[in-house]
């Protein structure tokens, strides 16, 4: 009942900041291009010269696409743009005279939290919903290729933001503050958890280790264990997209990156049980 | 059993960000209201009187004693459920209108749409806002927003309302309307906890009221006698001559406040009587005898001005 407020609060609220219409903006403006892109003669060309090169169908060609599109650079801007529309909304509720309405209702601290947490998840879902749905149906109408795994990746693209909308409600616990919840949380996905991820894989690699010191691969093990494996997990989708069997460290990474984000909460609802308002 | 009980309860912030300072906000406040009442707390600024409100709602925590409503601890939140509050200062999402304020904060209340979807046109109606229910709350005035905090507070029918400073911004007809709608909230049987700096409201609306300074509770009482004087009284006579006048004077150190309405001090009843005595004595009918009351501003300043003296004396 309460999240379901919650919810329609945070639903409210993305449309009157326009948020909403943004979003739909930049779906809208990718799908044009997507469009624009994908003409038939474009298909054809890309057919005969799979044909006549690897002897590939054109379902292949298809997920390799697909698996761009859900690739790490496009992953860092979406979730970038991801964490600076939902940053605002833990600091507006936190603004002197609203909280205290809030306080006085009925709903425990422990509920105000994690409905937030529910609220800014649920919008993020759709909003992938709606991208990925569109493009995979621009993409299969125009390639007549019809690949449902692509379909995988609202699920996991949410997840990789369930896990940096954490750090954001912390940092909009703590700093109260949407710009400085921007720069902390963004600034730990990206380069904080990339340049783990980099240098995990290179540590992970055969060769021999010639840069760091023992303590400093030790230092950097720490804490690519610690955080998050958001990179990790977009590997998994990949993995799922391509139907190729998952990475070796698909649970560590997955069990580790839920309670990394269960910390993140625990720790939010800790600091706002604690804090007078 | 009282609705509201309070027991020793202090509060304590702290300040600064390397130097950690402790600003004492109450100190041991006890207090006891009950059901029924219109209730004023009444303090300067930064006398502590949002400060329990917050502790009484679970906004802020106690840092020693306790507090029930309900009989029960005021940390358990389920007790919200009956309980309305209008903060001072209160701020809703700009993007709002007022039907979607009421909408938003009943359901945070607990209640279910189709409980309240009804008391939402009647509760607009009754704070004058019915016309502009549809306009965005951020084109409303001040005074809009203090009759739309107050339907809010009370959009889920609770047992107490708690209202910080509810005629902040409000012009004397708006002022009239929410005295009106709290003394109907009153004979409903419901408990207002008023907190306010505009004594003369107090004076028109609270059964009881307390004092706060400084975090501390000077006096706490009903308010017919919290502002009696018990040595004044006011005399209703017949026409008084010069003379006579100057005899009063000089004998009973009397305040003339016209020919027929003189003011004594009398201690006791036995003086009060002396004077009874005297004034018959000269043929002096008396139509009427009443207890001078001070009026609450007068008492207020007075309390406020002893304890600065008291803590200057202590210094």
């Amino acid at each position: 009942m309460v999240i379901n407020t919650f919810i329609k609060g945070i639903f409210r609220e993305a449309l009157a900041r326009k948020i909403i219409l943004t979003i739909f903006g930049i779906i809208s403006f990718f799908i044009l291009i997507l469009i624009l892109l994908i003409t038939n003669e474009a298909v054809r060309f890309l057919l005969s010269a799979l044909e006549q090169t690897s002897g590939g169908n054109m379902k292949d060609a298809v997920i390799l696409f697909q698996s761009e599109i859900i690739s790490k650079t496009p992953l860092l801007m979406l979730m970038c743009s991801y964490i600076v529309i939902v940053s605002a909304f833990i600091p507006s509720m936190l603004k002197k005279g609203y909280i205290d309405l809030i306080l006085s209702k009925p709903i425990s601290r422990f509920q105000i939290v994690t409905g937030h947490y529910i609220a800014g998840t649920v919008l993020i879902f759709f909003m992938n919903l709606l991208l990925f749905v569109i493009i995979w149906i621009v993409i299969s109408a125009k390639t007549s290729v019809w690949h449902f795994p692509f379909l995988y990746s609202v699920f996991w693209f949410t997840s990789i933001f369930a896990v940096l909308y954490s750090i954001v409600v912390l940092m909009g616990f703590v700093t109260k503050n949407n710009i400085l919840t921007i720069i902390t949380s963004i600034s730990f996905f990206f380069p904080v958890t990339w340049l783990l991820y980099w240098l995990n894989k290179y540590f992970e690699q055969d060769t021999q280790n010639i840069v760091f010191s023992s303590f400093a691969e030790f230092f950097i093990k720490f804490f690519y264990y610690l955080f998050p494996k958001v990179w990790d997990i977009q590997d998994i989708c990949i993995s799922v997209v391509k139907a190729e069997p998952l990475p070796d460290n698909y649970f560590v990474s997955i069990s580790s990156t839920v309670l990394f984000t269960l910390v993140m909460l625990t720790l939010a609802i800790y600091y706002f049980n604690k804090k007078d308002y | 059993m009282a609705l509201i009980e309070i027991n020793k309860l202090t509060k304590e912030y702290s300040s600064g960000i390397f130097k950690r300072r402790k600003v004492l906000a109450l100190s041991d406040v006890s207090l006891n209201i009950e059901a029924g009442n219109i209730f004023g707390l009444l303090g300067p600024n930064g006398a502590g009187k949002t400060t329990l409100v917050k502790v009484l709602l679970g906004i802020a925590f106690p840092t020693k004693g306790a507090a029930k409503i309900f009989g029960k601890n005021v940390k358990n939140h389920r007790i919200k459920k009956q309980i309305g509050y209008l903060p001072e200062n209160h701020r809703y999402p700009g993007y709002l209108n007022g039907e979607e304020v009421l909408n938003y904060f009943g359901l945070l209340s607990g209640m279910k749409y189709k409980d309240f979807k009804d008391r939402i046109d009647e509760l607009l109606s009754l704070v004058g806002l019915e016309k502009w229910k549809k306009m965005k709350i951020g084109k409303y005035s001040k005074g809009m927003m203090q009759r739309l905090g107050l339907a809010q507070s009370i959009i889920n029918n609770p047992e107490i309302v708690f209202l910080d400073e509810p005629t902040d911004g409000v012009d004397p007809i708006g002022r009239k309307e929410i005295r009106d709608i709290l003394l109907d909230l009153k004979n409903k049987g419901k408990t207002v906890f008023l907190n306010s700096h505009l004594l003369s409201e107090i004076e028109l609306v609270c059964d009881r009221v307390a004092i706060l300074n400084k975090g501390f509770m000077i006096k706490e009482g009903n308010i017919n006698d919290i502002t009696a004087v018990s040595d004044r009284y006011s005399f209703l006579t017949s026409d008084i001559g010069d003379d006579f006048i100057n005899k009063l004077l000089l004998n009973y150190n009397a305040v003339i406040r016209s020919k027929n309405n003189i003011i004594f001090e009398a201690e006791n009843i036995e003086k009060l009587n002396l004077i009874i005595d005297y004034l018959r004595k000269e043929n002096i009918f008396i139509h009427g005898i009443n207890r001078e009351k001070d009026t609450l501003e007068n008492m207020f300043i007075n309390l406020i001005e002893q304890q600065k003296q008291q803590h200057l004396n202590g210094n």
